[in-house]
């Protein structure tokens, strides 16, 4: 899912850092919009730290063992700063274990960050919808989680694909596309149901987590006088 | 899980030294130059230019290659499917398989890109604490909640990993092996785990650095960087060499048609 370096093309490189400039402008003036933007700081960079940690964890898919994306729970949880979180994240996978590049990384983050965005407007609808019990979170987690991976896949996919090969011919192409996108389907499901069981186990244990799908709010404990801590 | 990127960033070369700023931009710029070559004949130069940066960066041969094994499956997969897939001209058959000229090329050109970037990148990462390089970025224009946020990540990516170790060894002595598709609702409690504790942790730690000032700093705090001479003719020799490769790749392109 990361691609490395070397093999796209330096405009798609270029064009990749135009898109997650673009995105984390964006992303920044939201965060700014806030009264106190350093405020979430602490807590975004740590559930940063905390998503790339999870994202070791190995889950078993017999006879072998994945890791997750977690981009749509990502977004889910980190809302507006899903964007630089998974930036941050791409940039340590790349300067400490070479997963994907610096050149690429741009293309990485686009790729992986655009999909965790609509995985927050995704997860954030079923409180439009005012559908907020059990069923609805874990279902709307299982759309997040899924959803943030299908639309990462297939950027991913379109981008290899066109780019890469010189001469494959337009059959090979168009087969290979389908053949790897019917592969990341059962990896979509597995996401999906992995993050709605992380949302239902957080709406359980730490609800503020999810609150608004982002940890935007001022700290609740502190400033609302909820107690708890 | 070795995360130590900056291990040899103690030792003294010329590159130890250079001024984090105009490192950043020279070594970035050479390998956005080096993923812009699309033609062979500059692949030698290219190797020469890595290989002559790693010598004088003095970083162990050791330390290039463990970094170079990891980013493996990826790169495997390209690399088995191209030779076969890519191109029309047929150079050997292997019963129903046929290596093709086209798509070996293409796998060379690939791999010594990938090669020459990422021993860059290596250099960029590995002669300087990392904690300099994301301040050089901050001096370059980053915006704060970008360096902010790498930083304090970075700060806590290691303890939080400990704790995900002392977890998983904690259910591994409760009997719990992980092997079969119904423990991942116990996966999930984990990762949920981890997210509510560095959560936790993270109001602790914010107060903590209220309590410090942090925030209250009207502006950045001025440069500690200098920039000798010697530094920038560094850059300009660097950026030289990237306008170069870009430079010639664009003239082969036009005379190769």
């Amino acid at each position: 899912m990361h691609i490395p370096d070397g093999i796209l093309p330096a405009a798609v490189c270029l064009g990749g850092y135009a898109t997650t400039g673009a995105a984390t402008w964006y992303s920044l003036r939201k965060i700014n919009q806030q009264e106190n933007p350093r405020e979430g700081i602490p807590k975004a960079s740590l559930l940063t730290a905390a998503f790339f940690v999870a994202s070791w964890i190995h889950i078993p898919v017999p006879p072998t063992s994945v890791h997750l994306v977690l981009n749509g729970l990502l977004g889910a949880v980190l809302g507006y700063y899903a964007f630089p979180a998974i930036l941050i994240g791409l940039f340590f996978q790349a300067v400490m274990f070479q997963h994907g590049g610096l050149t690429t990384l741009g293309v990485n983050a686009a790729m992986m960050g655009l999909p965790a965005l609509v995985a927050y407007h995704l997860f954030r609808l079923r409180r439009a919808l005012g559908k907020d019990s059990r069923a609805w979170t874990g279902l709307f987690g299982f759309l997040a989680g899924a959803g943030g991976l299908g639309i990462s896949v297939l950027i991913s996919l379109a981008l290899l694909i066109t780019t890469i090969p010189a001469h494959l011919d337009v059959e090979t192409e168009r087969a290979s596309i389908y053949a790897m996108s019917l592969a990341h389907v059962p990896l979509m499901a597995l996401e999906g149901v992995f993050t709605a069981l992380v949302v239902l186990f957080l709406q359980r244990v730490k609800p503020e987590l999810l609150e608004g799908g982002s940890p935007l709010s001022p700290f609740p404990p502190t400033l609302g006088g909820q107690g708890g801590g | 899980m070795n995360l130590q990127l900056d291990e040899y960033s103690h030792l003294d070369s010329p590159l130890h030294r250079w001024e984090p700023r105009c490192r950043l931009i020279a070594l970035v710029a050479l390998m956005f130059a080096f993923s812009f070559v699309r033609d062979l004949r500059l692949l030698p130069a290219m190797l020469v230019v890595t290989a002559t940066i790693y010598a004088v960066s003095r970083l162990p041969l050791s330390f290039l290659l463990a970094r170079l094994r990891a980013p493996g499956f990826f790169f495997l997969m390209v690399a088995v499917l191209l030779p076969f897939l890519s191109g029309r001209t047929v150079l050997l058959r292997i019963g129903p398989l046929a290596l093709r000229e086209e798509g070996c090329l293409a796998l060379l050109l690939i791999a010594v890109k990938f090669v020459s970037i990422l021993t860059t990148g290596i250099v960029l990462f590995g002669t300087v604490p990392f904690v300099i390089t994301i301040k050089a970025m901050r001096g370059l224009g980053l915006p704060t909640i970008l360096t902010d946020m790498t930083l304090f990540s970075y700060r806590y990516i290691h303890e939080i990993g400990d704790d995900l170790e002392t977890m998983e060894t904690a259910m591994g002595l409760r009997g719990f092996r992980g092997r079969h598709p119904g423990s991942l609702g116990v996966l999930a409690s984990l990762a949920g785990s981890i997210l509510v504790r560095s959560y936790e942790q993270s109001e602790r730690v914010y107060k903590a650095m209220i309590l410090r000032g942090y925030g209250n700093r009207p502006t950045r705090p001025a440069d500690d960087f200098q920039t000798l001479p010697g530094d920038v003719v560094a850059l300009s020799a660097v950026l030289l060499i990237a306008a170069g490769f870009i430079a010639a790749e664009i003239i082969l392109r036009q005379c190769g048609g």
